[in-house]
């Protein structure tokens, strides 16, 4: 890895940090994994392939709501910023199908939405 | 034999490894178990010698630690939680049944060593309480009817 | 008109075809309003908010009304969505009660990306502190700031890292405590899990502020994953410059190991964790001399918990001022609890210092499952205390806590309610400690077994009245005896219980009766034959053939075999079967 200056740590603006347009985040701490959220992580990235659905998949830590785990968190363009709770391969996979191409919500299975 | 040569082979490794950094003992220890699943005594007694360390030293810390044993491991390990939320949840009929099923008590192997029940403080995972682990595999919100699943999903692994 | 969603939730999950009509209710006043086209309604099952009745939160706008009655549903759509005006009164006032500071970054950047964590404004309080600060002046705006030690004692985090500073040594170390042994806590873990380099950024700067350059982290060999992340995080900012020598062009050097626990919760303790980084056996040592005077092999030390220096950065980058703006007098900034037992809502939060008991369980937490009645907070695990359902507008600060008999520990805040028996929780928070105990100090090892006996034999149905005097002499003792925290707080469960439950333990002594129902030897199961349908489950049920009777006649349990396992109360579907 390339060395970080001060320069490059100074000049992030975390308020204009841009995450993209679409992407999904999955919960992925000891009580998500434990719950799963290992296999759901796999399950996207899967079939997002498989089923040629672009969007970016990523990893993220807890986000506090043990009980509902696992939590993936989903951001298409054009609908609001969603948090499915107690999500397993099969939802994921609808989350792909219906939220990421089809744009509906999984009504559900929402614990959040800003 | 050729496992206890691999055990040579680790043990001069993991020495040479850590030879050099102040307080290595616990960390060499740990590689151990996580190689054996428990700290052999003929490796104890090597690694007394590889690292001039008294013998008598090497066992003070590791019947210290919990983490460490000195019996070989069962096959599977059946670890219930009894952290303050599991116990509320009422973890401790979970063991019961694991007992009844099994017919061995906490801190024993069955006798063909397919099992060995711990009974564990806090995995972590208070929100899925009651919890019990088995192997790697974290079981969240166990229901005492679902144990005799659980467990002989492992056995007929083995048929 | 701009297109807007509708979402509807009902928190009382005993009527679920409420939350239909609703449905039907508002598609039918959209319907009549024309509105269908432009407005989407959608049915959730949680928008953040727990108690008031039916919700509703209208997208763009972002305003939610709650405890809406169906005579609500027409003036909403006229009003709001057609007229895009406010109806105050429906308005649910609140907003969410936590506030994220340590926890930020957690469930929000890749835990396994540097590039993420500087994304999010990461290593900036490293730059301001190597480019513009002298280690005076870190700990002057630590001072400013009120921050006090996340890990229990509430310890003022500037005068540990001062003393250290002072001291001339060519060797000091930065420890950090991640040996979270509180059975129901896992703040630390969430941190290290979700946002590790927050914690290595605080450790750079504790190493700069007292002339350390080696730092280790303490982790618990039961924290994998935790292990694994730092471990990257340590890798990542060694190749990126950010450890190492000359870090960041300024001369100063710093490198980070991991030691792992291995299980002792003794070693939380700072002079256990020093020995066991040592590689010896965790026992602790009489203090002083304290560890930032000698410690790690003799040398100056600092340790400090997780949260506590996953607080540095930001404090550093906002300013100690403004850190100071949360909180109370004296407890400044947030807190992070993992809020479990019998709440609806278990989980992490974060919340700033000087919020309600209430508030957490009963707004953030939800309340407690099926409705029932709380009957005490348990805060602090096996080293703290009950606080009873009276005291639940107690502001959480480290003073009040104290007052009130319980600690702030490290963050394990468990709802009890009044299915739980305080004898019986005194008695595994005592077996805790006794397995836990080093055995080093007489009072810790002779006084916790004796507790433990005493309670034993309440809960068996053995008690008398002067063991509740016999309880309280030798927790007493054991808090002014004791070696280390372990000991001295281990009978904390004890003395608290007694406190504000004292009726319950006499129920125990002197009428022989556990009224939750939890200790075995006191209770028993009866079959109530007005009740009873004689289907004959319990007696199929029975492990202990203790259940007689036949189809005609009933059933009935003898109590002499019966080993009280609870079966027959679990499996009677027409709550036929007593327990008292």
């Amino acid at each position: 890895m390339k060395k970080i200056t001060k320069e490059d740590i100074e000049k992030v603006d975390p308020s204009k940090k841009d995450l993209g347009k679409n992407w999904i985040k999955v919960g992925m701490s000891t009580c998500g994994v434990a719950a799963g959220a290992d296999e759901v992580y796999a399950a996207l990235i899967d079939e997002a392939k498989k089923r040629n659905i672009e969007i970016d998949i990523r990893k993220c830590g807890c986000q506090g709501a043990c009980s509902v785990e696992p939590l993936v968190e989903v951001n298409v363009e054009g609908l609001p910023k969603v948090l499915y709770g107690r999500v397993t391969k099969d939802v994921a996979v609808t989350i792909l199908e219906r939220h990421v191409r089809n744009k509906k919500l999984l009504h559900d299975y929402i614990f959040e939405i800003n | 034999m050729v496992k206890k040569d691999k055990l040579q082979a680790d043990l001069e490794g993991l020495v040479k490894k850590w030879k050099d950094k102040k307080g290595n003992l616990i960390m060499i220890l740990h590689s151990i178990e996580n190689i054996y699943g428990y700290v052999p005594r003929d490796t104890s007694i090597k690694l007394s010698r590889l690292l001039d360390v008294p013998l008598a030293r090497i066992y003070e810390v590791i019947t210290f630690y919990n983490y460490f044993k000195l019996e070989p491991p069962a096959k599977h390990n059946v670890a219930v939680c009894m952290g303050t939320a599991c116990y509320l949840k009422n973890a401790a009929s979970l063991i019961e049944e694991i007992e009844k099923i099994l017919h061995i008590k906490e801190g024993q192997s069955t006798k063909d060593g397919m099992f060995h029940l711990d009974v564990v403080r806090c995995l972590g995972c208070c929100g899925l309480a009651p919890v019990m682990m088995i192997d790697e595999k974290v079981y969240g919100k166990v229901k005492k009817s679902e144990i005799v699943d659980i467990l002989s999903k492992y056995v007929k692994e083995e048929e | 008109m701009e297109k807007k969603i509708i979402y509807i939730r009902d928190t009382d999950s005993a009527q679920k075809e409420r939350i239909n009509d609703y449905f039907t209710l508002f598609s039918n006043e959209l319907r009549d309003a024309n509105l269908l086209e432009q407005v989407q309604l959608v049915k959730v099952a949680d928008i953040g908010l727990y108690e008031k009745g039916v919700a509703v939160k209208i997208i763009p706008e972002n305003i939610v009304y709650s405890g809406i009655k169906t005579t609500d549903v027409k003036e909403i759509v006229e009003e709001t969505i057609r007229g895009g005006k406010i109806i105050k009164d429906l308005l649910c006032g609140k907003k969410s009660k936590q506030l994220r500071a340590v926890l930020k970054n957690c469930g929000y950047i890749d835990p396994e990306s540097l590039e993420d964590y500087i994304a999010a404004g990461g290593y900036k309080a490293l730059v301001k502190v190597l480019t513009e600060m002298k280690p005076e002046a870190v700990v002057e705006e630590l001072k400013k700031s009120g921050l006090r030690g996340r890990g229990g004692a509430g310890y003022p985090t500037w005068m540990k890292w001062n003393f250290a500073r002072g001291m001339n040594s060519p060797e000091k170390y930065v420890i950090c405590n991640g040996d979270e042994g509180d059975p129901g806590a896992y703040m630390d873990r969430s941190v290290l899990e979700g946002d590790p380099h927050s914690v290595l950024e605080g450790m750079i700067i504790a190493g700069y502020t007292i002339g350390s350059t080696k730092g280790y982290f303490y982790i618990r060999a039961e924290y994998p994953l935790a292990v694994e992340r730092v471990q990257k995080a340590i890798d990542q900012a060694t190749s990126a410059g950010l450890l190492g020598n000359n870090i960041l062009g300024s001369n100063f050097n710093f490198e980070l190991e991991i030691r792992l626990g291995a299980g002792a919760f003794v070693c939380g303790e700072e002079t256990s964790l020093i020995a066991s980084i040592e590689g010896k056996r965790g026992t602790p040592h009489p203090r002083p001399p304290y560890p930032s005077v000698k410690g790690l092999w003799g040398k100056p030390t600092i340790i400090n918990n997780v949260e506590t220096l996953a607080n540095i950065p930001l404090l550093i980058a906002g300013g100690g001022t403004k850190f100071a703006s949360v909180g109370t007098e004296k407890s400044k900034g947030t807190k992070v609890f993992a809020l479990t037992g019998k709440v609806k809502n278990s989980g992490l939060v974060e919340v700033p210092m000087g919020i309600t008991l209430r508030e957490i369980v009963y707004d953030i937490g939800g309340g407690i499952i099926n409705n029932r009645d709380i009957k005490a907070i348990q805060t602090g695990g096996p080293s703290g205390g009950v606080i009873p359902q009276e005291f639940l507008d107690t502001p959480v600060d480290y003073e009040n806590l104290g007052k009130l008999g319980s600690i702030m520990g490290s963050g394990g805040m468990i709802a009890i309610d009044d299915t739980d028996c305080l004898v019986d929780l005194a008695k595994f928070y005592l077996e805790f400690c006794v397995d836990e105990s080093c055995g080093k100090c007489a009072p810790c090892r002779l006084g916790g077994y004796q507790l433990l006996q005493i309670l034993k034999k309440i809960s068996g149905g053995n008690g008398e009245l002067e063991d509740l005097n016999r309880l309280k002499k030798i927790s007493y003792a054991m808090q002014k005896a004791s070696l280390c925290g372990l000991g001295q707080s281990a009978s904390n469960p004890v003395f608290s219980t007694i406190r504000y439950f004292e009726e319950e333990y006499k129920r125990h002594i002197v009428d022989k009766k556990c009224p939750a129902g939890k200790c075995k030897a006191l209770i028993s199961f009866k079959v109530i034959s007005e009740k009873c349908k004689k289907c004959g489950l319990c007696m199929k049920n029975c492990p202990a053939n203790a259940i007689t009777g036949s189809r005609e006649a009933g059933y009935i349990v003898d109590s002499q075999k019966c080993i009280k396992c609870g079966v027959c109360f679990d499996v009677c579907k027409f709550k036929a079967v007593m327990k008292e």
